[in-house]
């Protein structure tokens, strides 16, 4: 049994015995946990991946005459100013005011670019009050200028988390990446052993007040993170999914553009890569026993982000030993999987980290009050407008063809019922293909004369449980405007168009060509 | 040997490619291509015995032909060895190292690109 005080004089005297979580792994099974729980004072952990949930507060000084800033852009990125007159707070997934910058410069980018120390334009717009006359500034700033920028990440070092797999036939881009269609990949982004919350995984030692490694810095845990949970099942005494989070604090202004890096994920938006560490004190053998858990035994599920609800199918559960060799077998297939955390940067985090506490740079906190390790869950967010489903729309009798067809019947078919779309089907009513009065009109100009030729047999399709906000989606990525709906025998039931959703929903998809459907 | 062909309108039409083929036996394989009524370019890979002949060949018959050692460049201040681009390579030329570090193999690569467009960081870039 030591003390967090006891560690903390050892690193006063430069004797504190450091590891990262990495090495005690390897440590306890050669010399078994009393041992190691004797001889290890600290074991320090690191993470460096994409984390969403980040920001920063910046307050900018007063400007003579003086102004009370509603709205703040920052190379171009709209900053949070519903505060007092100076005060902002940047997120990192604000995407440009520019669209056709977008999605590549957020803030995320003007983080880090803070942090390298650049020069950062500065936009602002005020209503103009006795106190603040002025309405408009155009200037720049840098990390020295201002008075304070502090991160302050409402979630981020999550405790575990899904790993991802695409079942669809079309490529996703999501926050887990870019997600190929078939299996085609598998991304993961925890950083296994290394991580810092599976090391500790009852919060025994972490909490409110913990000092850790923030981006460089050293910062400080705030508490649990938004979305932190306990309950949720475990083995090895590690959450087998999300869990736990952390609220993380830092000065920017100390910071170290090694360890925090602007990113977009491809089609999805801005994020932060964030480099976090906390070091772990020691202090009896049950906490020896955590932080030597390896990558075998932590324990995640692969999730099927081809189904966009909240509740996504898991295909398989795996591990961090299993997903760090490049390859795992998903069906009979082998599928390649990529870390989107960096665990090369997560060991700098760690080997820093250790560094620095064993040159007498960083001590130890008490935490003034653990995190929660029970009673806490996730509650979902109810709509209050239910979301409607694909076989909640009124269905009309559905009109097919077979692939037999002459051309020539299934143009008077589109005529006479004035439609744009048919679905094509066997004789038992399974869906084919489809056919648009576009692909008629071409059939005609080039000289065909049957429907196998000319219709579409790659289908996208509806299935019936689906929101209709995930087929608007669906409609609008495809650039569509239309799709068969099919029962679970791709039977087909009936058509969902553009115009039926714009009914439904109030909201404007985009339909191909600009023309009217049905 | 990989390498970028450049040609004029004028040959845009000619089957120098196919005759070279032909005449030198080799195995001809065309990695990305943007050919338009006015020029275009190629990036092939060109292997064979008479791999020197056949580029002599299409050079005097006023085909540009660069040969290139990389394909694609991670730029080393950019990447952050996050691996998202692993998985993406249908040809497996993008690979973690013992240290972490995540490394393309420009003897692999075929330029497909797919790597470019996926890099959080935007660290990849085509070489032309
Ligand atoms: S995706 Fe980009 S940043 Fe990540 S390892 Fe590949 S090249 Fe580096
Ligand atoms: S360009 Fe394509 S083939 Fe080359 S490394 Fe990138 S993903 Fe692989």
């Amino acid at each position: 049994m030591k003390t967090v005080k006891e560690i903390n004089q050892k690193i006063e005297n430069g004797e504190a015995v450091v590891v990262t979580a990495a090495e005690m792994t390897r440590i306890v099974a050669e010399e078994g946990t009393k041992k190691a729980a004797e001889e290890i004072d600290v074991v320090t952990t690191g993470t460096f991946g994409a984390m969403c949930s980040s920001g920063a507060f910046l307050n900018f000084g007063h400007s003579d005459p003086p102004i009370k800033m509603t709205k703040t852009y920052l190379n171009g990125v709209e900053a949070y100013s519903g505060l007092a007159a100076v005060d902002s707070y940047l997120g990192a997934t604000q995407i440009n005011q520019n669209p056709e910058i977008g999605l590549d410069y957020g803030g995320a980018h003007v983080i880090e670019e803070l942090i390298r120390g650049n020069e950062v334009e500065l936009v602002a717009e005020a209503y103009g009050t006795d106190c603040y006359p002025l309405k408009n500034i155009e200037t720049s700033i840098s990390l020295e200028k201002i008075n304070q920028a502090t991160m302050v990440n409402p979630r981020n070092c999550y405790q575990n988390y899904a790993v991802a797999v695409n079942s669809t036939e079309e490529t996703l881009y999501t926050y887990m990446g870019t997600l190929l269609p078939n299996f085609g990949n598998v991304t993961y982004s925890s950083a296994g052993e290394l991580s810092p919350l599976i090391n500790d995984p009852y919060f025994q030692t972490i909490g409110m007040g913990t000092r850790i490694f923030l981006c460089g810095a050293q910062g400080y845990i705030m508490g649990e993170g938004t979305q932190h949970s306990t309950d949720g099942e475990r083995r090895n005494g590690v959450p087998t999914g999300s869990a736990g989070t952390l609220m993380l604090k830092g000065d920017m202004k100390q910071m170290d553009p090694d360890f925090v890096r602007g990113a977009t994920m491809p089609k999805y938006g801005p994020t932060l890569y964030v480099g976090a560490g906390i070091p772990i004190p020691v202090l009896n053998e049950d906490i020896a026993a955590r932080t030597a858990i390896s990558d075998e035994n932590i324990t995640c599920k692969i999730i099927d982000y081809g189904v966009s609800r909240r509740s996504r199918p898991v295909i398989r559960e795996t591990n961090y030993a299993e997903l760090k060799t490049g390859k795992i077998e998903i069906n009979g297939m082998e599928i390649p999987t990529s870390p989107l955390s960096s665990y090369k940067r997560a060991k700098m985090v760690a080997e820093e980290l250790k560094s620095w506490i064993e040159k007498g740079d960083f001590f130890l906190s008490e935490p003034l009050i653990n995190l929660p390790n029970r009673g806490h869950v996730v509650n979902p967010l109810e709509i209050t407008r239910p979301s409607r489903l694909v076989k909640d729309i009124e269905s009309k009798t559905v009109i097919i063809t077979h692939p037999d067809d002459q051309i020539k019947d299934v143009a008077r078919k589109l005529v006479d019922n004035n439609i744009n779309h048919l679905p094509v089907v066997d004789n038992n009513g399974i869906l084919e293909g489809i056919v648009t009065s576009w692909d008629i009109a071409d059939a005609v100009a080039k000289g065909k004369t049957k429907l196998a030729e000319v219709m579409t047999r790659k289908v996208v399709i509806a299935r019936e449980d689906e929101p209709v906000d995930v087929i608007a989606r669906r409609i609008d990525k495809n650039n569509i405007s239309g799709l068969p709906i099919v029962d679970k025998d791709n039977k087909v039931k009936g058509i969902i168009t553009a115009e039926d959703i714009s009914r439904l929903i109030g909201e404007n998809v985009e339909n191909e060509n600009g023309e009217e459907s049905l | 040997m990989k390498a970028w062909l450049r040609f004029l309108p004028s040959i845009v039409n000619k089957a120098i490619m196919s005759d070279a083929i032909k005449l030198f036996d080799i195995d001809f394989n065309i990695l990305r291509a943007h050919i338009t009524p006015r020029g275009g370019k190629m990036l092939v890979e060109i292997s064979g015995p008479q791999e020197t002949e056949c580029v002599n060949y299409i050079e005097e018959r006023g085909i540009q032909v660069t040969p290139i050692m990389k394909v694609v460049k991670k730029e080393a201040e950019k990447c952050i060895d996050c691996g998202a681009c692993v998985s993406l390579c249908p040809v497996r030329a993008i690979c973690v190292q013992d240290d972490w570090g995540i490394d393309i193999d420009n003897q692999i690569c075929i330029a497909c690109g797919f790597c470019i467009n996926s890099c959080p960081t935007k660290a990849i870039i085509l070489i032309e």
